[in-house]
């Protein structure tokens, strides 16, 4: 949801904004109050008039943020004096400065604690939360007993701006002194049990702070805190989401059961018959194809699913931090269903602030990379626009490639064009052309991508090459050698199509990429390679290309003359045909197929044979001494040493073995992930996830990965979580409770409902309806009993295993031979004793 | 934990406005700052400095000039963090009023530092609620302190204590103006009362719509946001009624809501939001219109013909051609007004007259019958490599063109007095107005002729003049070897080609629009529950306004 002020920023005319700011310029730096001289303040500090003690600690406190605090301590003392003051103003004056100068000065600090513990008991709630806040927060260790001793107080309290103000005062309490963490536990137990929404959010802040290992003392307070997780406010209810997550894996084991595929399609019918066969095949094979059929699917113990539930509504929350913890909930703890809820509020988060969408992309991409899916029909909302920061845009465009294999072909298409308009016209930004033809490649290369986009992938990219644009012409010729190495015999054509592109490449990089690609490509298929012919063609131009061009010529010519050797061991001019330079066979490839259409060529042209008999050494080998004779004379170092080395390589032209080795080992596949495949390890809504592996390997300090699910059987009985057993002051009705745990708006309800005797409206209180309140108790306590499976459940199940008879051998099949096996390892075993006692 | 360590805040000229720790031992700002600065811009909301001590991730945002700082040294909920400084300005402008000034802020530390000790409490984010805030933190208004002071002559029963007393016991606070603490819903204050009852509905719509080259929309997005002013006294409980033509549930899409809706009653109704408002001005809703709905994916494949995309009926489009002229440094901008926004409520083209009961439109300019484009600018970014643009005309209608070289871009102005001339000119056609901007871009010279050359061929780096091809008809015009004597039209050809690296890609409009919403969402009623309602006198009605605003703030992209 959008601010408050960005609203009204919009509404009101930019003309008033920037007078008002024009004005405030004017009048910059002026002090808005002169400063008085020290004795001037003291006097006023000192003053009986409450107005001129006001007035003198709006200046003091002013001062300390305005200056270093040894300007402002001098007036200590002065101040503190007036803790004792009867007005409020003051003393929340009085206190502020306290809190930032008492630890340079901790012994006249502590003469002020006994006033503000006498304020503790003071009739006012607000003055009692004010003051327990304070001292807590006065960072003198020697006070903590005092501090918890006012905690223990505050949590008894009847005000809950009290209790709350005692919740959040414990962790302050632990840090002043760890030792008095089991009294501070015990009093958080009681907080966490506080019938007020409004305590329980800040207990929870505290509990994670204090103690987030001890899930014991949540057991009893679980189902009230779910139950009143819609109404704390925003920030507890993070904290709780945070806590349950942890919670969950802790305690509820992930129990799934396999349940035939829903779906009816004609390949279930297919797989069927097919398990029969297995049948007689081979057990191991059926059991794979029966596992195919059967999708498991997670059962969710009704606690869990209390939680689930409860986060339904809070997906609608107009705080974004909300919206991305409900997610995280569903995502590590639910079902696929309940996280498809979670992805249009996830989406929803784009139109907040920028600030807020960088973190929300950043979420979503984790999520689109699990569950890609759900996100195709939201692909309006990632297209990029021209005002997005370069970091919106790179998450905007991996989401568009993620989700581009499960798009419609329509859509992909969309993506498609949408990628090379960026890749075109983003001299804007070079950053941006090079991510979008990235983008492309990440799309063709995707395991889900049909060979026809693939190729139109590959296409769109082949059409980038003769642009003027260097960037996009390099980065293209980057992913295109990708592909080509990830596929080589699917990509001869266009190899050959990238070499006739050498006319049109200008940019040395570019030129030096193509030239590599066709020196890997020399050696497949030598009747018909062109490597050959295209390093007679670059060799008339050597002169005239860049230092990279020419390194690569270089490496070509050795190349070419390796697998040369290799083919027709030295005199032998066998490669003639090859060597005719015969431009009208590449006009002949057709330019859309992937395939390398040849069947001409097979019968070589009759007039090439008298080509060879003119010269006595190969033209090959010629070829390649001329360039190495070129690159004596070039001015370049670097080009000179290198094909020093290929010469001394190739020196003796019988054993190439080293050579071949060094030119023509094999390359290693690129494979390049979705950028934030690198952060898939961390968890949604952590600034880990943000910050990637640039904070070190296993994320920012204080980072806490998930737990694993708790094994079945490890985890803590579920009777713990009866409110009954772990609280007795609760084991009333739960009608009661219902009525204790009141929402606000509920209360308001009920009090207009006194007044004017139940409208029908009044019936339907809000909060109540929003999926809270006493009928989720009794959903729990009707689920509870599932787990212990009755007699009918048993017959149930017998019935389903009957329906088909196949499944039902194949299972006693396996039985037997799972008997077998017990048998075979029981033997085992006895060999083993028997091997002991001979022993 | 979602902790916050500290608060800085700096003013438009960097310097250090603020200052307040809350945990730990942060960083201080002289060290934060710089660091944060060094980072290139566009700066990215986190950053992460591994070398200070400790390792700090710097969470930073930036509103009405005024940077705000959070340092924390461990791992914390990003959005947590960011969205607890987003309500920290809110609060601040609640108190200070808008806009956030660093003067402001100097004349009101002490106000100040009571908000930052109220909203966070060792660390940890304890209330950012504008309203329970009200009822800790005095305001500074000199007149309501003065009131305050003497006391409210209560004139009417004190609500608070009926509703607070199931609540909270002995509350009764012993200072005279001691604020009550016993609201009974959270994010109102108690005792509100007020000597004129008012509520205000403002409707605002931000459009981003992104059309291709050849102008059929990609994606037409309108978020909307419900922004709810209420000075009404005692605690009312209200319902709004939200209409649209075609169903207010196939119009509105991924809806949020401040907590005092009432979401069941939404689910059940939707267009019905009922709740019980804080006092003052907050945010009540928000939520999403697809203009394009499913219409989109279906033209952008099937129909090649713009005729056949979807209207959109948005109030302005332009279309950017480019490599014009005769070596293609040219390009040409055109704008196209839709005829319904002029302005002139008998140009009829108005479908439904709103119905609204309500009174207000209050806004001199536009009405709900007769809507204006006000403010209207195009903004066309150009590329790194261009030098300069010469030439740059209006060539039809009006408007003030500029070419900035330190933005990169062309801002094209238009007065809204201007547009009503354009429009008024083109009454009869009915099809709206049209304006034309046309421009040349010159690329950095050294580099343009360097291109030239490369294409040429005459350039030491290229083949392109020599004499292998695989094929031989393509090779038409680069068979000469003396590159010299080259015909002028193959020589445009290549400047087109080299121009083409120059020429922009797209072109955003600004514009906004009172009175109108891109939706067609209107707010059917605005009523008060008098029954449930309480502290508002019988047989009071509340003074009810109702402002509709469709902004686009370069939302309207255009490709070529």
């Amino acid at each position: 949801m959008e601010s408050i002020s960005r609203i009204s920023s919009l509404l009101e005319t930019a003309r008033d904004l920037t007078l008002e700011a024009a004005r405030d310029a004017s009048n910059v730096r002026r002090a808005p109050t002169k400063e008085l001289p020290s004795g001037q303040l003291k006097k006023l500090l000192d003053s009986r008039t409450e107005r001129d003690v006001l007035e003198g600690l709006r200046r003091v406190v002013t001062m300390s943020y305005r200056q270093p605090p040894s300007q402002t301590l001098p007036f200590f003392s002065h101040v503190i004096k007036n803790v004792a003051s009867p007005s409020l103003q003051v003393k929340k004056l009085v206190y502020i400065y306290l809190l930032q100068h008492a630890e340079h000065e901790p012994d006249t600090a502590l003469l002020s604690i006994n006033t503000i513990q006498k304020s503790l008991t003071d009739t006012s709630p607000q003055l009692r939360a004010l003051a327990l806040r304070v001292m807590s927060s006065i960072r003198v260790p020697v006070i903590s007993q005092i501090v918890s001793l006012g905690i223990k107080r505050g949590s008894g309290d009847m005000s809950p701006y009290v209790r709350r103000a005692a919740a959040l005062a414990i962790p302050k309490c632990y840090r002043l002194d760890p030792n008095t963490e089991p009294q501070l536990l015990d009093y958080l137990s009681t907080l966490l049990g506080d019938k007020q929404y409004f305590v329980t959010g800040a207990a929870v802040s505290s509990f994670l702070e204090l103690c987030p290992d001890r899930l014991d003392l949540i057991h009893p307070h679980y189902r009230s805190l779910v139950r009143k997780l819609v109404d704390m406010d925003e920030w507890g209810q993070l904290a709780t989401l945070r806590l349950m997550v942890v919670y969950a894996r802790k305690c509820f084991p992930r129990r799934t059961k396999k349940v035939k595929k829903t779906a009816g399609n004609a390949n279930s019918n297919r797989k069927s018959v097919k398990s029969t066969k297995g049948f007689y095949d081979s057990e191991s094979g059926s059991d794979e194809e029966e596992e195919k059929d059967m999708e498991e699917i997670a059962v969710l113990d009704p606690d869990l699913e209390l939680l689930l539930k409860a986060c339904q509504s809070l997906l609608q929350s107009r705080n974004a931090a909300v919206v991305i913890a409900v997610a995280r909930t569903y995502l590590y703890l639910g079902t696929p269903e309940y996280l498809t809820q979670a992805i249009g509020p996830l989406v929803s988060l784009l139109r907040s602030a920028e600030d807020i969408q960088h973190m929300a992309l950043h979420n979503i991409v984790q999520v689109c990379l699990a569950h890609p899916e759900p996100f195709v029909k939201y692909y309006t909302h990632f297209l990029v626009r021209s005002t997005d920061a370069p970091h919106i845009w790179r998450l905007k465009l991996e989401l568009l490639t993620l989700i581009f294999p499960h798009a419609q072909l329509r859509l992909q298409s969309l993506i498609l064009a949408e990628l090379s308009h960026f890749s075109h016209s983003g001299s804007l930004d070079p950053a941006l052309v090079k991510e979008s033809v990235r983008a492309i490649g990440r799309c063709s290369q995707s395991p889900a991508t049909s060979p026809q986009t693939s190729a139109r992938c590959l296409k769109l990219l082949l059409k980038h090459i003769g642009s003027a644009d260097t960037h996009l012409v390099a980065e293209s010729l980057e992913v295109i050698r990708h592909l080509i190495q990830r596929d080589p015999n699917a990509h001869r054509t266009t190899v050959v199509r990238l070499a006739k592109h050498l006319d049109a490449a200008t940019s040395p990089q570019a030129r030096a990429s193509i030239i590599w690609l066709v020196g890997e490509f020399a050696g497949i298929d030598p009747e018909n390679n062109i490597a050959a012919d295209v390093l007679r063609i670059l060799v008339k131009g050597f002169a005239d290309e860049a230092e990279p061009a020419k390194l690569q010529i270089v490496l070509l010519a050795a190349k070419v003359y390796v697998h040369h050797l290799a083919t027709n061991p030295p005199p032998e001019p066998a490669k003639a045909e090859e060597l005719k330079p015969s431009p009208s066979l590449m006009d002949d490839y057709p330019e859309e197929q992937g395939g390398f259409r040849d069947e001409h060529l097979g019968s070589p042209p009759p007039q090439s044979s008298e080509a060879p008999k003119r010269q006595k050494p190969h033209v090959i080998e010629t070829l390649y001494n001329y360039v190495l004779l070129l690159v004596r004379y070039d001015t370049s170092y670097d080009v000179r040493d290198r094909a020093r080395v290929y010469r001394a390589l190739l020196a003796t032209p019988t054993s190439t073995q080293l050579a071949t080795l060094l030119l023509l080992a094999p390359k290693p596949v690129p494979h390049i992930p979705s950028p934030s495949e690198m952060r898939k390890g961390y968890v949604l809504g952590s600034a880990s996830l943000v910050v990637g592996d640039e904070g070190g390997v296993g994320g920012l300090r204080g980072y806490e990965d998930l737990p694993r699910w708790v094994k079945e059987g490890d985890e803590p009985d579920s009777a713990l979580r009866d409110e009954s057993i772990g609280n007795p002051s609760s084991t009333y009705v739960s009608a009661y409770e219902s009525a204790k745990n009141m929402s606000a708006a509920e209360r308001l309800d009920a009090a207009a409902g006194s007044s004017s005797r139940m409208t029908p409206d009044s019936m339907m209180s809000p909060r109540s309806l929003n999926g809270m309140g006493g009928d989720m108790g009794v959903g729990g306590a009707s689920k509870a009993p599932q787990k212990e499976k009755t007699l009918d459940d048993w017959l149930a199940e017998e019935e389903e295993e009957t329906d088909s008879e196949e499944e039902t051998d194949d299972e006693e099949e396996s039985e037997e031979e799972s008997e077998y096996e017990t048998d075979n390892e029981d033997e085992d075993e006895d060999e083993g004793e028997r091997d002991q006692l001979i022993k | 934990m979602s902790a916050i360590e500290a608060l800085y805040m700096f003013d438009e000229h960097n310097t250090p406005l603020l200052e307040h720790t809350y945990l730990n031992r942060p960083p201080s700002s002289s060290v934060l700052l710089p660091l944060y600065l060094a980072h290139p811009i566009p700066r990215p909301p986190l950053i992460y400095l591994p070398n200070t001590n400790p390792p700090t991730l710097l969470y930073s945002i930036i509103h009405d000039h005024l940077l705000f700082l959070c340092p924390s040294s461990s791992d914390t909920d990003p959005l947590a963090i960011l969205t607890f400084l987003h309500r920290l300005t809110d609060v601040l402008e609640d108190y200070l009023g808008s806009p956030l000034l660093s003067s402001k802020i100097e004349n009101n530390y002490h106000v100040v530092a009571q908000l930052l000790s109220e909203m966070v409490d060792g660390g940890i984010i304890a209330s950012t609620e504008p309203n329970a805030l009200r009822d800790v933190v005095e305001a500074p208004n000199l007149l309501k302190s003065l009131l305050g002071g003497v006391g409210l002559p209560s004139s009417t029963p004190s609500t608070a204590a009926v509703v607070g007393g199931g609540f909270g016991k002995g509350m009764g606070s012993r200072l005279g103006m001691g604020p009550e603490m016993a609201s009974p819903v959270p994010w109102r204050r108690a005792n509100v009362r007020h000597t004129s009852n008012e509520m205000y509905v403002d409707i605002v719509e931000t459009l981003q719509v992104t059309l291709s080259p050849s102008g059929r929309p990609l994606s037409a997005l309108a978020s909307g946001t419900v922004a709810f002013t209420a000075k009404v006294s005692g605690i009312p409980d209200l319902i709004l009624h939200l209409g649209c033509a075609g169903g207010i549930h196939n119009a509105i899409s991924l809806p949020v809501f401040h907590p005092c809706v009432r979401l069941n009653r939404w689910r059940e109704r939707p267009g019905e939001i009922s709740f019980v408002p804080p006092d003052g001005r907050f945010v009540l809703a928000g939520y999403e219109v697809d203009l394009l709905a499913d219409a989109a994916l279906g033209a952008f494949s099937t129909s090649t013909t713009a005729k056949s995309a979807p209207k959109l009926g948005i109030p302005a489009t332009v279309s950017v051609h480019t490599s014009l002229g005769p070596s293609g440094s040219e390009f040409e901008a055109r704008l196209q007004l839709n005829p319904r926004f002029t302005g002139k409520s008998t140009a009829s083209s108005q479908p439904s007259a709103t119905k609204s009961s309500l009174g207000r439109t209050s806004s001199a300019t536009g009405t709900t019958a007769a809507p204006v484009i006000e403010e209207m600018l195009i903004h066309i970014p150009l590329p790194a490599t261009v030098k300069n643009v010469t030439d740059l005309r209006v060539l039809r209608g009006t408007g003030d063109a500029t070419y900035g070289p330190g933005d990169r871009a062309i801002e094209w102005r238009i007065s809204s007095r201007e547009i009503s001339t354009l429009m008024a000119q083109d009454r009869g056609g009915g099809i709206g107005a049209t304006a034309t901007l046309r421009g040349t871009v010159i690329g950095q010279d050294e580099s343009a002729d360097e291109t030239l050359d490369i294409g040429g061929g005459g350039g030491p780096v290229s083949l392109a003049a020599s004499t292998y091809h695989y094929d031989d008809s393509a090779s038409s015009f680069s068979q000469t070897a003396a590159a010299v004597a080259k015909p002028s039209g193959i020589d445009d050809a290549k400047r087109v080609q080299a121009n083409k690296v120059l020429m922009p890609s797209c072109a955003t409009v600004s514009f906004s629009v009172k009175g109108w919403l891109a939706s067609g969402i209107r707010v059917e009623s605005l009523n008060v529950d008098q029954k449930r309602s309480k502290g508002l006198g019988s047989g009071v009605t509340p003074y009810k306004g109702v402002k509709y605003l469709c902004v686009s703030r370069r939302g309207v992209e255009c490709r070529c």
